[in-house]
């Protein structure tokens, strides 16, 4: 087995614990159970017959955009991402990996990739569950791979920031959820400049490039403001963060001292 | 050959004029010195830079002025020079969910190890954790936790191995164990360099000494010699005898002698001419008719070289 393989493991072992797990697990189905009730309650306040495909495909694209791709993803993906070498710092390992004869960028490699991988184990347990679910009110499983892969896209960006940022903060997550939530969400919803770099937004547009024609003409205008919508684009962009965050972190091992 | 005490010749570790501050603290001031094959004690009190100078000889931290040297290589640039390094640090560096077998083969693996399985059960083997090897180190005692970094600083078997306090926690038999193993890597010619505050521990395994104070190299060499260089300070002498008294009263009339301290059983003396002391002590017992149980001198613990490195600053 390959240091990059050995590393790979063991952080996942490190830091996806059972209960940790199952917790965000259930957080990441929290966006499915929202809409199974959602769309229980509407069809029960309305006649059968006038709950249509189209309040389904509503109650579909607020939960996505709204829920589960704004908030779930960068929650489960900060938790996880900024652990992969948080917990290293904080279990005092640090030293133990970087006084081997690898590289510091295959370190930086493996760590963003044990970032992602673990993320997206979770976050497509909830854009299955979501897409499966919607797709059987809406008649139609054409959303559920778009929903996959812009779920992929989107964590993989958010791995590519939060892995370096949780071995340069103390307190990642905080800092974390400010930039989600006061960053992203409030400040890249008025400028577009700020949108065209935010994460989620990159896995939306992705999504929206894939998906049938509809999802993209009722998106929110604040969704992906400026971005082009496109798979390729969306995936290379991710590619780009994924390769500069694992050289940044190899360059952070390399340069800092390791107090402790 | 070299001339100062704290250098070696065909050195395999060399510090070079390092100095490393942390914002207006210095913690290592212009230190120069050298390993070779053999063990080396770096001994200091609590706080005097010891982990710091450790650090920096693996390349965990950079020195802020000065040069640091593995087999010629700088080790935080030459990852390559891990090879020949192993490290046990004094902070717990394991991780909690692996077994000892577990966690000794994941630092075979990624040290490049060809049976990473087989290096770790020797490993394991070697400082006695063979029984425990599939628990996890999370339930580890703290002298077992001790033992099973030392097996991962030997598992890819370095020829230069540096221990930040490895007996921290260790029961007097794995203690023992331990330093055994020590000095047998050394049979080996492995370089071996253990820091201490303790300073029994230090002297049972080594004479070669680099004292480090307020950070700054303040004595270097054989324990004995650095004692014999304080010229200026008297040397203490403890004397056991039956008639404390009557023999501490006689040596006060005797030039050289500073002090005389008497308990029940022994007395303390201070002297500036140890040689004449011991010319004149078997006179002066049987002149007052005292039988001599022990006359030893204190000072070449290196106790007693401690405090006076300590306290002379």
């Amino acid at each position: 087995m390959s240091a990059f393989l050995a590393i790979l493991r063991v952080t996942v072992r490190q830091t996806l614990r059972l209960k940790r797990a199952i917790g965000l697990g259930l957080l990441s189905l929290s966006a499915a159970f929202t809409y199974l009730l959602t769309a229980l309650g509407s069809t029960a306040s309305s006649n059968t017959a006038e709950f249509n495909q189209e309040q389904a495909f509503d109650i579909f694209l607020g939960m996505t955009v709204g829920t589960f791709m704004n908030i779930i993803v960068p929650v489960i993906t900060l938790i996880i991402a900024t652990s992969v070498l948080g917990d290293e710092r904080r279990d005092n390992t640090m030293s133990f990996l970087v006084l081997r004869p690898i590289s510091r960028f295959t370190i930086g490699t493996a760590k963003v990739a044990a970032g992602f991988l673990e993320s997206f184990a979770l976050t497509a347990v909830g854009a299955l569950a979501l897409g499966i679910l919607a797709a059987m009110r809406m008649d139609t499983y054409e959303y559920v791979v778009p929903m996959l892969v812009g779920t992929a896209i989107a964590t993989a960006s958010y791995s590519a920031i939060f892995v370096p940022l949780g071995y340069l903060l103390k307190r990642a997550t905080l800092i974390g959820l400010t930039y989600v939530f006061i960053w992203e969400n409030g400040i890249g919803a008025a400028v577009p400049a700020v949108a065209g770099l935010s994460p989620w937004r990159i896995g939306v547009s992705a999504m929206a490039g894939m998906a049938p024609d509809q999802f993209l003409r009722e998106l929110p205008e604040f969704a992906i403001g400026s971005i082009t919508p496109g798979a390729g684009g969306a995936a290379a962009k991710a590619l780009v963060l994924l390769l500069l965050s694992a050289t940044a972190v190899g360059s952070i091992l390399r340069r800092r001292d390791l107090a402790n | 050959m070299t001339t100062s005490p704290a250098l070696v010749d065909n050195p395999t570790v060399e510090i070079n004029a390092v100095s490393k501050w942390f914002g207006q603290k210095v913690a290592v001031s212009d230190v120069t010195c050298s390993f070779g094959p053999g063990l080396t004690g770096l001994l200091g009190p609590n706080g005097a830079g010891k982990t710091t100078l450790l650090r920096m000889l693996t390349g965990l931290i950079r020195p802020s002025q000065g040069e640091v040297l593995v087999k010629g290589q700088e080790p935080r640039t030459q990852v390559d020079s891990y090879k020949e390094l192993g490290f046990v640090p004094e902070e717990s560096a394991l991780y909690n969910m692996l077994t000892g077998q577990e966690y000794v083969t994941y630092g075979a693996r990624l040290s490049g190890v060809s049976d990473p399985e087989r290096a770790a059960k020797a490993a394991l083997e070697e400082v006695g954790l063979t029984a425990d090897a599939d628990r996890p180190v999370g339930g580890f005692s703290k002298g077992m936790r001790q033992r099973t970094k030392v097996a991962v600083a030997l598992v890819h078997n370095p020829e230069i191995l540096i221990l930040d306090e490895p007996l921290n926690g260790t029961d007097p038999v794995q203690r023992a164990h331990l330093i055994s193993l020590f000095q047998a890597l050394t049979e080996r010619g492995n370089t071996v360099i253990v820091s201490s505050h303790v300073l029994q521990e230090v002297e049972r395994m080594t004479d070669r000494v680099i004292a480090i104070v307020d950070g700054k190299l303040a004595a270097a060499g054989d324990i004995a010699a650095i004692r014999r260089a304080m010229s200026d300070i008297p040397y203490r002498v403890v004397i056991e005898c039956d008639k404390t008294r009557t023999l501490g009263a006689a040596l006060l009339d005797h030039e050289g002698v500073f002090s005389v301290t008497v308990d029940e059983r022994s007395l303390h003396i201070e002297t500036s001419d140890l040689a004449g002391l011991g010319s004149i002590i078997a006179g002066l017992a049987v002149t007052h008719d005292v039988r001599l149980s022990r006359f030893a001198p204190e000072d070449e613990s290196l106790e007693s070289v401690f405090r006076y490195l300590v306290g002379g600053r």
